[in-house]
């Protein structure tokens, strides 16, 4: 499993590839969705993106759009991790095409949480 | 939590102890300064604007031991590794957690800027002023949160 995590700060890719590598995902990272598009086009095939919202010269809105208007790209799994918290923001990302959304400050069980309802993660069975 | 026109302090001192409880360690709590203590010379400041249904600035100043405790802890590396743009980059998204989660109190949908950060202090524009200030302590260094606004227009 892959995971494109794009955020313009280093230090937010490092929490999350800390999160998504002890789930066993390999990462590649980008600073800003512009970054992430060209590795997409560069033939990189994620199981999921977590995205950013606001991010120079893409922000994680006009990434998911791009990406949702692509048909090389409808498997991979697009999930805003944001402090863009207002309800019409929420709306719009998932219209969009975004599957989850996940607000910061988040802990990393709320981003577990969320990869297992995607199917992304196996669900851990209550003893 | 409320949407009011203006921050209360309650819900500003929730907000951070939310982004410190969260990424900073949830046993190393943040918390409030019995009595405020102007911040020694130098440090670190980082802030964020808010523009649209609310206007306002959002700073975050740290010690200069602060800042680099703050951004050991995110980026999990040791205290001597830290450079400063380890700082900038760290207390950057500390700011755009604090600011984004006040604009989500306030009323009206309001958009973000991208976070400055610099040495020192910055200085919020002349136009603006202080609405909240939080003085804060995490593990022994001060840390104040101040949310800056435009005066009320005046009434005829």
């Amino acid at each position: 499993m892959h995971a494109l995590i794009i955020d313009d700060s280093r230090t937010m890719r490092s929490i999350l590839r800390r999160i998504v590598t002890e789930l066993g995902f390999e990462t590649t990272e980008a600073g800003n969705g512009q970054e992430a598009l060209d590795h997409l086009e560069s033939g990189l095939t994620p199981d999921i993106c977590l995205i950013d919202w606001n991010m120079p010269l893409m922000d994680g809105y006009t990434f998911v759009t791009r990406v949702r208007a692509d048909e090389r790209w409808r498997n991979v799994t697009l999930m805003m991790v944001t402090t863009e918290s207002e309800h019409g923001q929420i709306v719009r990302a998932l219209a969009a095409g975004a599957h989850e959304y996940v607000i910061k400050p988040f802990t990393p069980d709320a981003i577990i949480e969320k990869m297992e309802l995607l199917g992304l993660v196996a669900q851990e069975v209550p003893a | 939590m409320t949407v009011t026109m203006e921050p209360s302090l309650g819900d500003v001192h929730a907000v951070v102890e939310e982004v410190w409880s969260s990424f900073l360690g949830a046993e190393d709590p943040i918390l409030p300064l019995p009595t405020p203590m102007p911040m020694p010379p130098g440090g670190w400041s980082a802030a964020i604007t808010v523009s649209g249904g609310w206007d306002a600035q959002v700073t975050v100043q740290l010690t200069d031991p602060g800042a680099v405790h703050v951004t050991s802890t995110m980026l999990m590396c040791s205290e001597e590794d830290c450079t400063d743009e380890d700082l900038r980059d760290a207390l950057g998204e500390l700011v755009n957690m604090v600011g984004g989660n006040i604009k989500s109190l306030m009323a009206g949908a309001a958009v973000l800027s991208l976070p400055l950060v610099g040495h020192g202090d910055i200085s919020p524009g002349s136009h603006l002023l202080e609405v909240c200030r939080l003085d804060l302590t995490w593990r022994g260094e001060p840390v104040v949160v101040t949310v800056h606004t435009p005066p009320p227009p005046a009434v005829a």
